[in-house]
């Protein structure tokens, strides 16, 4: 599904954020991306959604190389892609049903697709009945789920998700990884940005620990040590 | 499609609506640059108008008897052909061309167009002199009035060349200071549309991400832009009817039955004024904002 073939990031021409990473995540896995903060995470993160193009190497997405992928292709590659953030990225001036809407609204997709994908997935992030919120009425792990439903709305068969659970409680945090969890059970890819230790012990996923642009470790069902 | 048009609408003038002031100020230059374009053209429109027969340098107009035979104009012509002080050839216009030259002096008025046959009109010959100075045009005027079978014998005074002159003189003034203004414009629209785009930077963000296309995200941005120059377009239609009409009430009849009531620009070269400002407001306006679009969406 995914495959970095020696991929290096070089920002600003001397602040190397990635060296030379290997890895391959098949179809349906789970995959957590821990280590100290500056240490790649994220720049790994931007090089799958063809955010960053690497200096060096090949980055293979879903069986396209996308140093090769030109531009105008980009938007239609994203839409196999959903992500999430740390921050959300939610619409302040849209509610709740409008935000996830605004995801397929913009790809062009009809008014009745909207009625009926809408719901449902708010549904299955279990936000039923707060359709008409606006984000700033709700808590910090339902506008999490806002932006979950969002950026699985489409139903990529891929999820990124950059520290999701960064700015929640543990007990919000593991309603999070729960429905992660449960996303990807349906088959969907899912790659994770976390420092989030105790999530990370809790649920023996397969673990690549970068430090300073290096990957240190790449372990099944690992710890976060 | 239906609802992309309503939302690409509703993005648009929400965006117009949260950037008043700097929308304005876009706007009002749009409307100067686009009113000096036109009257601009206006100006080209009435002087040619009134100086139609006296296109190409013509200075002297040989009026040829409605009797006279081929050979007898054709006398006409050697004469003028070989003295000194004419260009050579000398143009004859005929009977159509008279009537040609009409129609488009009256062409705003078909009641009097469709009295007139061109048989009805002298023939001529229009007559450059190499030297344009008084003298050489007071020189051929007197060789040439005597000459057989010619009717009469126009000469261009002192105040057409003026007119000529002074045509000349507003017309570079206007075309540059339009110019300028543009630049103003193209520079104001494309700053409207960077702050549009700033103030939606997290939709963009989101578009981005969830794969909208480069020019879905673009087309409210440049619609705005062509909103804009429409607009401005519109405006300045306006403004340079109110001045056509104001010149034609207060100046032009106040000529009457003299050459200078040929001083106004017909309907037809208003339209064409008017399309032409419309066309260079929205040509503009898309092009400043799409540009604009494209280069602050950094993709």
């Amino acid at each position: 599904m995914i495959k970095l073939e020696n991929v290096t990031k070089v920002y600003n021409g001397d602040v190397v954020a990635v060296r030379d990473a290997n890895f391959d995540i098949p179809k349906g896995e789970f995959v957590f991306l821990v280590g100290p903060s500056g240490s790649g995470k994220s720049t790994l993160l931007r090089l799958m959604n063809r955010q960053e193009l690497p200096e060096r190497g090949t980055v293979w997405v879903s069986g396209t190389a996308l140093n090769a992928l030109p531009k105008h292709r980009v938007p239609l590659f994203r839409r196999g892609i959903g992500s999430i953030f740390q921050d959300y990225k939610l619409l302040s001036n849209k509610k709740v049903f409008e935000n996830v809407a605004f995801a397929l609204e913009v790809i062009g997709k009809p008014k009745h697709v909207i009625r009926q994908q809408v719901p449902a997935i708010l549904e299955l992030v279990g936000l039923a009945g707060k359709e008409d919120r606006f984000p700033h009425q709700l808590s910090g792990g339902e506008q999490q789920r806002v932006s979950i439903a969002r950026a699985f709305v489409n139903r990529p068969p891929i999820l990124l998700a950059d520290e999701p659970t960064g700015n929640l409680d543990p007990a919000t945090s593991e309603g999070i990884m729960r429905l992660l969890d449960r996303i990807n059970k349906t088959g969907t890819t899912v790659i994770m940005a976390t420092h989030d230790t105790k999530i990370v012990n809790m649920m023996r996923r397969r673990v690549i620990e970068l430090d300073r642009g290096f990957i240190v470790r790449d372990q099944a069902r690992g710890v976060y040590e | 499609m239906l609802s992309r048009i309503a939302y690409v609408l509703r993005e648009t003038g929400a965006s117009l609506r949260r950037n008043l002031t700097l929308t304005v100020a876009a706007l009002l230059t749009v409307v100067a640059t686009l009113s000096l374009l036109g009257f601009s053209l206006l100006i080209q429109g009435s002087v040619g108008n009134l100086l139609v027969k006296w296109r190409n340098g013509v200075q002297v107009i040989v009026f040829v008897n409605p009797d006279a035979s081929q050979e007898q104009i054709d006398s006409i012509k050697a004469a003028l052909d070989s003295n000194q002080l004419v260009k050579t050839p000398v143009r004859f216009v005929d009977h159509e061309q008279a009537f040609e030259e009409f129609k488009r002096i009256y062409r705003g008025a078909p009641e009097v167009t469709d009295l007139v046959k061109p048989a009805d009109l002298p023939t001529s010959f229009r007559v450059t002199p190499r030297d344009a100075d008084n003298a050489t045009v007071d020189a051929i005027t007197n060789q040439v009035k005597t000459l057989p079978n010619v009717a009469s014998v126009e000469s261009a005074r002192d105040v057409v060349n003026f007119v000529r002159t002074l045509s000349d003189f507003f017309r570079v003034a206007t075309i540059v200071g339009s110019g300028v203004l543009m630049i103003a414009s193209v520079a104001l629209i494309w700053n409207t549309i960077r702050t549009a785009m700033f103030a939606r930077r997290r939709e963009i963000e989101v578009m981005k991400l969830v794969g909208a296309t480069n020019w879905f995200i673009r087309w409210p941005f440049v619609v705005e832009g062509i909103i804009q120059g429409l607009a401005g377009g519109l405006l300045a239609c306006g403004i340079t009817a109110l001045g056509n009409t104001l010149w034609r009430r207060k100046v032009v009849s106040s000529a009457l039955f003299s050459d200078f009531q040929l001083l106004q620009a017909t309907s037809a070269q208003f339209r064409t004024a008017c399309i032409w400002m419309l066309a260079v407001g929205v040509v503009a306006g898309a092009i400043a904002s799409a540009t604009a679009a494209t280069r602050f969406l950094d993709v």
